[in-house]
């Protein structure tokens, strides 16, 4: 797997977080550190914290406690329960080399296809048209959209939509890109086309954090996998060891309800990369 | 009662000349009351609290008094402290006010339609906010918007008779000086209501134009209604 030699260690560096809606808590001082081209997938029922956790790695939603680093530098901290959020003089630089893929894509629709991997670039990077339309060809032909760049966004399926969305996220270059769910707003066809991008997008080395579904996807492609429950890490590893020999019994009732069986070695069903999500 | 047509010839330039005035009051007022429309509209979204408690009380005092009033505090009310202006600078400052309460509604309820992830997802590329609403959210914000702007820019149109209280020489006013000197009000009048009927008519027909433009620009036909239903989509 991508865990090689050069791997950096605490590329990023979640500490403690906790953040609450109102008076209910969904994560509960949640620690988690990835290393530099570590891909994790972050598992657990609905509800569990996970794509809060996830959207508080770029600050989109401030932690109320914690502190989160990338690379070493401050992304968004808050050091004490009365203190309102510090964060990083220069959130959005900071953004710009984060990428963040959504379950319902946001693909901005009165853009072309092109203009979509277009727009960030030349707006925040501040990169030249020619040079950014370059890299969005770049971009869309990684994830086999070149021949789509002057379609509207409507005119695309959701796994094109979803592709889109990936190369808009490519073409800036990111050293992180946080998924959320990106398979799950997608017919079951469609499903396949838009993870054999991600799988390769691992394969060469980006450092990235998915919250999945997709237990298949996450056994063959993940690093880690990270279970979680009630805003609460309950159990981490190594996604053979993690989704065949769970050691928590939340985990197992967990897996059982998406019937992992399919995953066991042994199993007839064994090899099939995507399952029933149940949802 | 007859129609009296030597009046339509006789007093036709004068009405006109109303009429011109207007043109311009309107135009002046539009130009000046839709910029500010959209900082008030982003003003009440602000992170600062006092911008946003500023835009919103601008907005629900002109949207909740009469606009005759509002004339009459400008122009009678002013020049005790000083100000003074001509009628005209007060009539078309008082309208682009007045507009503008209306206006920033339009435009906040038309960002609101845009599904909030747009603006999440620019955000996430390392865009501000600001450039987040110029580059993603505003954008989809027109096409939605367009059929209530022109509401209000043909309810400003009508609204701007009321500037003949003030001494204002535009259309309302020339028709009632033109009713003094003939005592022929039916003549008078019908002229001023075709009149601004006609300037309403060529809004509306030219704003239709726009609405397809913008419409056709933006994708699909059916854009603007997917934008709108996505909102609800998102949910969940």
């Amino acid at each position: 797997m991508a865990a090689g030699s050069e791997t950096k260690d605490n590329f990023l560096e979640m500490t403690e977080i906790r953040k609450s809606f109102g008076s209910m808590t969904v994560l509960h001082d949640v620690s988690l550190s990835v290393s530099q081209g570590e891909v994790i997938c972050i598992i657990g029922p609905s509800g569990c914290g996970k794509s809060t956790l996830l959207r508080t790695a770029n600050w989109l939603t401030p932690a109320d406690g914690g502190e989160v680093r990338l690379a070493g530098e401050l992304v968004g901290a808050v050091p004490d329960a009365r203190s309102v959020s510090a964060q990083t003089k220069d959130l959005n630089a900071l953004r710009a080399r984060v990428g963040m893929v959504f379950q319902n894509f946001n693909v901005w629709p009165h853009l072309s296809v092109l203009e979509n991997v277009v727009c960030s670039q030349m707006v925040v990077a501040k990169r030249s048209r020619s040079e950014a339309e370059k890299q969005a060809l770049a971009a869309l032909a990684e994830v086999g959209l070149d021949d789509k760049k002057s379609e509207w966004p409507d005119n695309l399926s959701g796994g094109q939509k979803q592709r889109l969305a990936i190369a808009r996220v490519l073409a800036m270059d990111p050293v992180l890109v946080l998924m959320d769910e990106p398979t799950s707003a997608l017919d079951p066809e469609l499903v396949s086309g838009v993870l054999n991008v991600l799988k390769r997008l691992a394969e060469k080395g980006m450092t990235m954090i998915i919250v999945t579904h997709e237990l298949g996807f996450a056994s063959s492609v993940a690093d880690r996998v990270v279970f979680m429950e009630e805003g609460r890490i309950v159990e981490e590893g190594a996604p053979d060891v993690i989704l065949q020999t769970p050691k928590t019994e939340r985990l197992k009732l967990f897996l059982e309800k998406l019937s992992i069986t399919a995953f066991k070695p042994n199993s007839d069903n064994a090899g099939h990369p995507t399952m029933d999500s149940g949802s | 009662m007859s129609i009296d047509l030597s009046i339509f010839t006789n007093y036709g330039p004068q009405l006109l000349l109303g009429f011109w005035m207007t043109v311009k009051i309107v135009v002046a007022a539009i130009i000046l009351g839709m910029p500010f429309g959209l900082v008030l509209a982003l003003g009440r979204r602000s992170r600062l609290k006092l911008l946003r408690v500023l835009s919103a009380s601008f907005i629900e005092v002109f949207r909740n008094t009469p606009f005759i009033i509002q004339v009459f505090m400008f122009f009678y009310v002013l020049p005790f402290y000083g100000l003074h202006l001509p009628a005209v600078y007060v009539g078309v400052v008082a309208l682009a006010a007045f507009g503008s309460a209306y206006f920033a509604e339009v435009i906040r309820g038309g960002i609101d339609a845009v599904a909030k992830g747009q603006l999440e997802s620019a955000r996430a590329t390392g865009m501000s906010d600001w450039q987040a609403m110029r580059y993603i959210v505003l954008p989809q914000t027109l096409p939605i918007i367009l059929p209530a702007m022109t509401n209000q820019t043909l309810s400003l149109v009508k609204e701007s008779a009321i500037l003949s209280t003030i001494t204002v020489g535009e259309l309302t006013m020339a028709a009632i000086t033109v009713q003094g000197e003939t005592f022929r009000p039916f003549e008078a009048f019908i002229m001023v209501a075709l009149l601004y009927w006609a300037l309403n008519e060529t809004l509306a027909i030219i704003m239709r134009r726009v609405e397809r433009k913008v419409s056709k620009r933006s994708g699909s036909g059916s854009r603007a209604k997917a934008v709108r239903a996505a909102p609800a989509a998102k949910e969940g």
